[in-house]
């Protein structure tokens, strides 16, 4: 592990700058001919604050971060970097550097010339170039690399010396496109770990672009939930976790189960094909009126699962429903049990496994949920039909 | 039951006998006879006394003279279509819409769908001092009198252009379409500009395929003689006039053949000096890249 | 029908396609053609010899079905191979080469099985070909319309015979100049090598063969253009390297192609039947002026053979002999340009119509004067010193 007099040769000299490092988008749109990639995007980025742009593939996360880089340029909209607007300036005029998704290192250079490269452009002098490079290399420990060509690393290892030739320009902003995508599930979570790390103590603004919820939750000060160039919803992982604004954030973020039907009492309730499902409405959401297309979501995490007593009886009160056992899997911690409720509608349960009930495969079974449980949004074609569940775990 | 499997290097039988058919036996025989002698007016060669005096007859002021010729036009036409093919090439690769890229490299095939002699000729009639070129310039002022190309270098040089640029152009737009825009953006996020980005990444990464261009033109340029004889006349006089006078005028297979070891040699040894001399003009850049730290403590 | 040679396909104006394809045709492909299929020359490394036993011989039998001809680009009128075929069945196929050389490499390594049943090979060469195996003798006796041919034409050197070839056409050889530019008058080989040297130099292009390059200096000096005396040949080299290759800018074998109708040259020595067409293409004919080389020039003649081992000898004399018809040697020299050896030819061609035929008949006073060339000890010289002349214009 490196030491924190190592971490501050790093950082950059600017750090005490209010606005160097702070990253803001303005009205911004891109076009493709006909399509738009991002839509009127505004979005500000604190100093050394790190952000997640997550969303499908398609929802204008990379086009975005292409923008800030100066790869593109937006064709309405102002972009300003450090309070500096940096429309029209080419990536090399601009105080940010890049971690690519496959890496991008030069195959002709070896480990410590791809890492140099930004200092030489910059005419640094060689001795502090040498200097540089060894505490950038130092830092995600692949010093001893240094003479390699990047063709005789591991994916994990060509991943640190991008992150090293990113870094020792000490940029005010560092842009990560998918970083991690092409790693292996462990070296990843171990990678997000580290970065997460790297960036609290160099104090660097990170924006990381990811299609992968669990990567943005877990690193992330704030995410930006991206949908048709537009920011869905902006918010640290609690808050997008627990209150999604929408029936798209709720899907997207973790698994849900949606139940479509009418709003009633006040829009805080749905009447479903397979029952009432009474949840609370948030304040903070505009009302819906009794009678509008709306859906209920309840997390799997939150259904309580056990044999029907009644056998098949209907279902009598809100937020319980009965079913037959499809199947169940072992994930682990939990237990996941996949519920049949009619023809097209089917329930994800899942509880940690020491309690998890002993049911089998065929058997009735009868799930309940809380009140607190459950989210009422308008209802959403795109986001959710009925018993949709996505994205799958990771 | 075993199945029978060929062995993988079945797969490169048909390339070894085709090599061996049409490049080694072939030259093999040219060595051959190259130590042979002209029995009388009536026979070409024969190979029953073998020496090496072929070779002295072969190594006259004439073949000098010539082959200097050749060289100038081998060298000034290999640069020139590497001056010329390197920005279409890069433009072709980096900078043409993705989709127009199959016809751009159609078009530049162009001149291959014509026969070879065909199309040379073709510019001996738009060079002519009275051909309709000639004409048109004088027409529009650009040109005093007729146009005086036809029968110098700077046909021979045309010529050259128009008949061995696509080999240029398509290794050098494999080449550049082979180092894709992720390194390029790698480089300008890194600081470098449009310059530093092509000096230092896309040129070193192309350089195989550079390589491979200077070598596709520069080989049969210096064994070609019909470009430059019919565009150039007497200035267009190459080492392959020679070898083929030998042949086909002489009929005397021994001596030819000697001249056409001389000028196979002469190819590879300058194309060796040639990388040779490239090396070394890159070095200067090599070294002052080149970052190498200390040992690990 | 009989197929035509050399089809060429070329992407380029209307305007262009006659120019590129006479330069392509009728022996003007010599130089190009045998430069690029030089390599076909390795293939045919065996040596001569090895007659085959089993091929048929010409009796005055029935006539096959087909018959191959291997003879110069474009080199024979489609009309009488249309009513030979018409008249006598045999499907006619052609074959073209660039160059003697090229035709014996082939049928040397072909050993008689070249499948080929005419060839036509210039006189110079017969010798060798006979010394070598190649061609066989005719049966005089299926050829009676050699009574149409001129005895002057017959009996060369090579074949005083004609025991093996018959006359098939024949040139000679002579300069053409630009009288915008040079406004003497030039009469002989010495005014040629003189307005080289004067006028014409930098603008004068000779013909791209060694024995016409020397032939320049022997026949201007009156020395044998065969001769192997080696005083004759160094100075021969002596006079064509140093005095008259700096003010050569082309070596061009048809000059009638693109030199005379684009006016790129001043002076040009030429064939007689490359420089009429030459002319006759020329936006401006009056400005060019033929001269028959003098003192001496050459005769140049290329004949008909049949070689060893030829599958369809029966064909291939009655075809000859079809050739030799009156009627048809007219559309030959027609579609040609050159004389046919035959008896009463110019009497026939000028009531025909035909247009300058001054550049395709000559008095016997100036046939007289045309010599026949040979492949002897100095070709090995002449090439040198060609090619010396070659390295020295372009110096």
């Amino acid at each position: 592990m490196t030491t924190a007099t190592e971490a501050r040769t790093v950082s950059h000299p600017d750090q005490q700058d209010a606005a160097s490092g702070s990253v803001e988008l303005q009205q911004v749109t891109k076009r493709y001919g006909d399509a738009i990639a991002v839509d009127g995007l505004s979005l500000t980025i604190q100093p050394g604050e790190f952000i997640s742009l997550l969303g499908p593939s398609g929802c204008g996360k990379t086009t975005t971060l292409r923008m800030i880089a100066g790869f593109e340029q937006p064709d309405e909209g102002d972009i300003r970097i450090s309070g500096r607007s940096v429309l029209g300036a080419p990536p090399y005029r601009r105080d940010v550097n890049t971690v690519f998704q496959a890496y991008a290192l030069f195959p002709h250079m070896t480990v410590a010339e791809n890492v140099a490269y930004g200092l030489q452009q910059r005419r640094t002098p060689k001795a502090e170039v040498r200097q540089r490079v060894s505490e950038a290399l130092d830092l995600v420990q692949m010093r001893r690399f240094a003479d390699r060509k990047p063709t005789q690393l591991s994916g994990g290892q060509q991943q640190r010396v991008a992150l090293a030739r990113a870094l020792v320009n000490r940029p005010s902003v560092l842009l990560l496109d998918e970083p991690l995508g092409a790693l292996d599930r462990q070296l990843r979570e171990e990678m997000q770990l580290e970065l997460k790390l790297l960036q609290s103590r160099l104090g660097i603004t990170f924006v990381f672009v990811t299609h992968d919820q669990g990567e943005a939750l877990s690193m992330s000060d704030r995410i930006a939930i991206m949908r048709d160039g537009r920011i869905e919803q902006l918010a640290d992982a609690d808050t997008i976790y627990a209150r999604p604004t929408s029936a798209y954030v709720a899907a997207f973020v973790g698994q849900q189960n949606f139940f479509r039907g009418t709003a009633t009492e006040g829009g805080s309730a749905v009447e479903s094909e397979h029952g009432l499902v009474r949840g609370i409405r948030s304040d903070r959401l505009a009302p819906l009126a009794d009678g509008t297309s709306v859906q209920a979501a309840v997390r799997p995490e939150f259904v309580r699962i056990e044999a029907d007593a009644a056998g098949g009886a209907p279902s009598t009160g809100a937020n319980r429903v009965q079913g037959t056992l499809l199947g169940v899997s072992h994930l682990g911690e939990t237990m996941q049990y996949l519920v049949r409720l009619g023809d097209d509608q089917s329930l994800i349960a899942r509880r940690p496994t020491p309690e998890a009930p002993d049911l089998a495969v065929g058997q009735a079974v009868s799930c309940s949920w809380s009140d607190a449980s459950v989210q009422v949004f308008p209802s959403d074609d795109a986001a959710a039909a009925g018993g949709y569940v996505a994205p799958p775990t990771h | 039951m075993r199945s029978l499997r060929l062995p993988s290097f079945a797969l490169a039988i048909p390339a070894w006998a085709w090599l061996v058919t049409f490049f080694v036996v072939p030259v093999g025989a040219v060595l051959y006879f190259s130590f042979g002698y002209k029995p009388g007016i009536f026979g070409t060669h024969a190979t029953d006394v073998l020496s090496f005096d072929r070779y002295a007859e072969a190594l006259s002021p004439t073949f000098f003279e010539v082959f200097m010729n050749t060289l100038w036009v081998g060298i000034a036409g290999t640069l020139l279509c590497l001056a010329i093919g390197l920005p279409v090439a890069y433009w072709m690769a980096v900078k043409a819409p993705a989709h127009r890229r199959g016809l751009l490299i159609a078009l530049v095939m162009v001149p291959y769908w014509t026969n070879f002699l065909v199309r040379t000729i073709g510019w001996q009639i738009i060079l002519a001092p009275e051909g309709w070129m000639s004409q048109l310039l004088q027409t529009v002022g650009i040109t005093d009198g007729p146009l005086a190309i036809l029968y110098t270098r700077t046909a021979v040089l045309i010529g050259v252009v128009y008949n061995y640029l696509p080999l240029m152009i398509l290794p050098l737009y494999v080449a550049f379409d082979r180092v894709g825009p992720a390194l390029r953006e790698a480089s300008k996020d890194l600081g470098a500009n449009r310059v530093g980005t092509f000096i230092r990444v896309t040129f070193p990464l192309a350089r195989p395929g550079i390589i491979v261009g200077l070598l596709l033109v520069y080989i049969p340029l210096m064994g070609d003689y019909i470009t430059a004889t019919v565009l150039g006349g007497a200035q267009g006089n190459m080492v392959g006039q020679l070898v083929a006078s030998q042949f086909q005028a002489a009929q005397n297979w021994a001596l030819g053949s000697a001249m056409a070891v001389l000028l196979i040699l002469v190819i590879m040894v300058s194309a060796a000096a040639i990388g040779f001399l490239l090396w070394l003009v890159s070095l200067p850049f090599r070294v002052r890249n080149r970052v190498v730290l200390e040992a690990t403590a | 029908m009989a197929e035509k040679s050399t089809p060429i396909r070329i992407l380029a104006s209307t305007e262009q396609v006659p120019i590129l394809q006479r330069a392509i045709d009728r022996r003007r492909f010599l130089s190009f053609a045998a430069a690029m299929g030089g390599t076909a020359f390795l293939a045919a490394c065996s040596s001569p010899g090895g007659s085959t036993s089993s091929a048929p011989v010409a009796t005055g039998g029935e006539l096959e079905g087909s018959l191959n001809i291997y003879t110069w680009g474009d080199y024979d009128s489609p009309d009488v191979v249309a009513s030979f075929t018409s008249d006598f069945g045999p499907k006619v196929t052609f074959d073209s080469y660039g160059s003697n050389e090229e035709l014996i490499s082939k049928l040397v390594a072909a050993k008689g099985t070249s499948g080929y049943d005419i060839i036509v090979p210039t006189g110079a060469f017969i010798p060798q070909m006979i010394e070598n195996g190649i061609i066989q003798p005719l049966n005089k006796d299926l050829l009676p319309n050699i009574e149409h041919m001129d005895p002057a034409f017959l009996g060369r050197s090579w074949d005083p015979e004609n025991e093996y070839s018959i006359c098939k056409a024949w040139g000679t050889t002579g300069f053409v100049y630009d009288k915008t530019v040079i406004t003497r008058e030039l009469k002989d080989w010495n005014d040629f090598l003189d307005a080289a040297q004067n006028e014409a130099s930098g603008r004068t292009s000779v013909l791209d063969d060694p024995a016409e390059v020397t032939g320049l200096y022997y026949w201007a000096n009156g020395i044998d253009w065969n001769t192997t005396d080696e005083a004759d040949l160094a100075a021969c080299e002596d006079f064509i390297v140093n005095t008259l290759a700096p003010h050569i800018s082309a070596f061009d074998s048809y000059p009638g192609g693109q030199a005379i109708p684009q006016a790129t040259q001043v002076l040009m020595q030429a064939w007689n039947g490359d420089a009429r067409i030459g002319i006759m293409e020329s936006p401006d004919p009056d400005r060019w002026q033929w001269v028959l080389g003098s003192p001496a020039t050459e005769l140049w003649m290329d004949n008909w053979a049949i070689p060893v081992g030829a599958p369809h000898p029966e064909a291939a004399h009655a075809f000859i002999d079809w050739t030799m018809v009156p009627e048809n040697q007219l559309l030959q020299v027609d579609y040609i340009g050159y004389h046919t050896g035959a008896a009463g030819i110019e009497e026939a061609a000028n009531e025909a119509g035909l247009e300058m035929l001054d550049l395709v008949f000559f008095s016997e006073e100036q046939i007289a004067t045309m010599n026949d060339g040979e492949v002897n000890e100095a070709q090995q010289v002449n090439v040198d010193i060609w090619n010396k002349a070659k390295a020295a214009a372009g110096a």
